[in-house]
């Protein structure tokens, strides 16, 4: 279906939506809530067709590009969605998973997932391996028909809920930095897996600490090729770096609309410059989606997005705090309660997906050459 | 159109404007004839590429003002024309001022509510702006009480509108052409400057101040060229949207690319002070960065509709 006949279906789909959608618009002051009424959400999406689209038939889709996505979540968000929760993990893992995963594997699988049946989880972060992704440990041993998991990930986003884990694993010496590593699909239900969720300071739980002991992963799992992890590390940090804040740019248009009338005279200059930050954001986040769709690298230049994305995030939630002070002071019913999440949750995006200093070093080293 | 054409026509444009700027460059780069053809993509794409290149070559023209007066008087011939743009001084009031060179007959004025004037150059006392930044300025000394118009109100309000438009994107597109010039000086400066035995363009403070820089100019750059590409079919407030994006990012670079040179970077020989004193005349005309984003917030408060979002911007830009 062409992208034009894809909107405008959807727009109609949208003018009188199942309850799922109307329920998901709610105001729902738990993450795990939002999580099941997301699921459900996903589910509908996916027997009506729209949430198939933009992703490849071999893997459950109903073939389009990743425009078909981009009118998708756009759509939902201007039609009241308030965000995209965990499945924001789709847009940051799937395209990855469908390109370089296992095709009979993912053939099986993938539907789940697009229907919100299966959640997903990224196991990249460990203890000793932050921002210097490449120092990390958790080793992978081949054995019989597969390897043996050992090892500790921290910050993997989305492990409470998830069945998958897209895990980046040590298949090479213990020095062997970005050479020796290798991604996998681990099935968090075998045995020898232990998920402890981790509370964030915003009350939620989409993160996790996971214990990998001795846990059998079968030789059909890689994701590209043995010894090839880093390459697909990066193929999914530049594609959430690149066209990620497109995805995301709805939602805080959301938040903006849905509290537009809350502030006065003194606070329009703020919100002007939000809506200015949100237009570059929109801007950079289309030509990322644009090149993604035309196979067109974006390498460093994926870094802008990422740094205006936090930016417009932040003075959007900065002019929240200014117009409605009850996320600060106030009794938290759940509205607030919403509003304060998505505050404190602002003022640590610079840090995840490749922090801040590390997006700046990129463009300082690779785009400005400088020394 | 790609991206590396528009890459060409941008260094054809710089070198015409350098070596031969104003009414000349203009000549050579065919510039009158693609004024004519704005509804033309590509030739709207090079209509704008002239004030990025001024930007970056810190030259000027009569293109501004004849911009502004093209859609009240599409049939000028070139170079006779240029409309005055009406401002409001701190403690003046309203002050009328001309951008660039003087046209060669009349300057067109146009004051919302009352109506356009079209007034013979002859007839009017300028008095000549003196600000660094190679950008010419003449504030027209008038008697507006007793200035009657030539077009009434009522019919020049859709050419009004696009005035604004053409000449909001155009401003854009010359402060992101100084600014991304004062990011290119500033990168080969640090590049060079020693201090504790080696560049101080390894030093991650530094470093940092312009990766930021390149960023202010990287959103710019974005947001104009969905103005440009958008053209009528923007949403009613873009063109706000976009020079208030560009005024205060091309600002921003200003700002962070100085704390880069240092003190050297604050004196009269240093050419980054002209670069700053065009992107300030540039963010203080036809609307300030500040004031943009005040009616841009106030009308979101007001109506509950984003006046500068385009609702459906993946099925109305061209790819």
């Amino acid at each position: 279906m062409e992208v034009a006949a894809f909107a405008d279906g959807l727009e109609a789909w949208l003018s009188d939506p199942p309850a799922s959608f109307r329920n998901a618009c709610e105001v729902i002051p738990t993450f795990g809530g939002r999580v099941a009424a997301m699921q459900g959400l996903m589910a509908d999406l996916f027997a009506a067709g729209w949430g198939r689209y933009g992703w490849p038939e071999a893997a459950g889709g109903l073939g389009g590009s990743i425009l078909h996505r981009a009118v998708l979540w756009e759509a939902l968000a201007r039609h009241g969605l308030p965000g995209m929760e965990l499945f924001e993990h789709l847009e940051v893992l799937a395209p990855t998973l469908v390109e370089l995963g296992p095709p009979a594997f993912v053939a099986e699988v993938f539907p789940r997932f697009l229907s919100g049946e299966e959640v997903w989880s990224q196991g990249f972060s460990e203890p000793g391996a932050g921002s210097d992704l490449a120092a990390l440990r958790t080793r992978a041993d081949a054995v019989e028909g597969g390897w043996v998991v050992n090892g500790r990930k921290i910050w993997t986003s989305w492990s409470k809920y998830a069945t998958w884990c897209l895990l980046l694993a040590r298949t090479g010496t213990p020095d062997s930095r970005h050479r020796g590593i290798t991604a996998m699909i681990v099935d968090l239900r075998a045995p020898g897996v232990e998920v402890s969720p981790i509370v964030q300071a915003n009350g939620t739980d989409e993160l996790a600490e996971v214990a990998f002991t001795d846990v059998f992963v079968p030789a059909d799992r890689l994701v590209g090729e043995l010894d090839g992890g880093w390459a697909v590390a990066m193929h999914i940090l530049s594609s959430e770096r690149g066209t990620y804040g497109w995805f995301r740019h709805g939602f805080l248009y959301r938040q903006l609309l849905d509290h537009a009338t809350l502030g006065d005279e003194t606070t329009d200059v703020a919100l002007g410059n939000v809506l200015v930050d949100l237009a570059a954001v929109s801007a950079v986040g289309l030509a990322g989606v644009r090149s993604h769709e035309a196979g067109i690298p974006l390498g460093p230049r994926a870094t802008f997005a990422k740094l205006l994305l936090c930016a417009a995030e932040q003075s959007a939630m900065d002019w929240l705090h200014s117009v409605e002070p009850d996320l600060a002071v106030g009794v938290q019913d759940g509205e607030t309660t919403v509003l304060r999440q998505h505050y404190l949750f602002s003022r640590i995006v610079t840090v995840y997906g490749g922090s801040q200093q590390m997006q700046l070093e990129t463009i300082a080293k690779q785009l400005l050459r400088l020394p | 159109m790609t991206a590396d054409h528009d890459d060409e026509f941008l260094a054809a444009a710089s070198e015409a404007v350098r070596r031969t700027p104003g009414a000349p460059a203009l000549a050579a780069l065919g510039w009158w004839e693609m004024l004519g053809a704005l509804d033309d993509p590509d030739a709207r794409r090079a209509v704008f590429v002239l004030f990025r290149a001024q930007g970056r070559e810190l030259t000027d023209s009569t293109a501004l003002a004849a911009l502004l007066a093209h859609p009240y008087l599409p049939d000028a011939a070139p170079g006779t024309v240029g409309a005055a743009i009406l401002r409001r001084s701190g403690r003046r009031g309203a002050v009328v001022v001309l951008p660039g060179p003087l046209p060669s007959e009349h300057v067109l004025l146009d004051r919302p509510g009352i109506g356009v004037s079209v007034l013979p150059v002859g007839d009017l006392t300028l008095r000549p702006v003196a600000v660094p930044g190679a950008l010419a300025l003449h504030e027209i000394d008038l008697d507006l009480d007793s200035l009657t118009p030539d077009l009434p109100d009522t019919t020049v309000v859709e050419a009004r509108a696009r005035s604004v438009f053409l000449g909001r994107v155009a401003l854009s597109m010359e402060l992101l052409g100084a600014a991304e010039t004062v990011v290119d000086l500033a990168v080969q400066y640090v590049g060079a400057r020693e201090q504790f035995g080696k560049p101080i363009g390894t030093f991650q403070a530094v470093r940092h101040l312009l990766a930021w820089a390149r960023t202010d100019v990287a959103a710019v750059e974005a947001v104009v060229a969905a103005a440009v590409a958008l053209d009528t079919g923007a949403p009613a407030g873009f063109d706000a949207v976009c020079k208030a994006l560009a005024g205060r990012n091309a600002r921003r670079a200003c700002e962070r690319t100085l704390q880069c040179f240092g003190g050297v970077g604050f004196t009269e020989e240093h050419p980054h002070h002209r670069f700053h004193s065009r992107v300030l005349a540039g963010d203080a005309l036809l609307g300030t960065s500040t004031e943009l984003a005040r009616s841009l917030g106030a009308a979101l408060r007001t109506t509950g509709e984003d006046p500068g979002i385009p609702r459906t911007l993946l099925r109305s830009v061209p790819s």
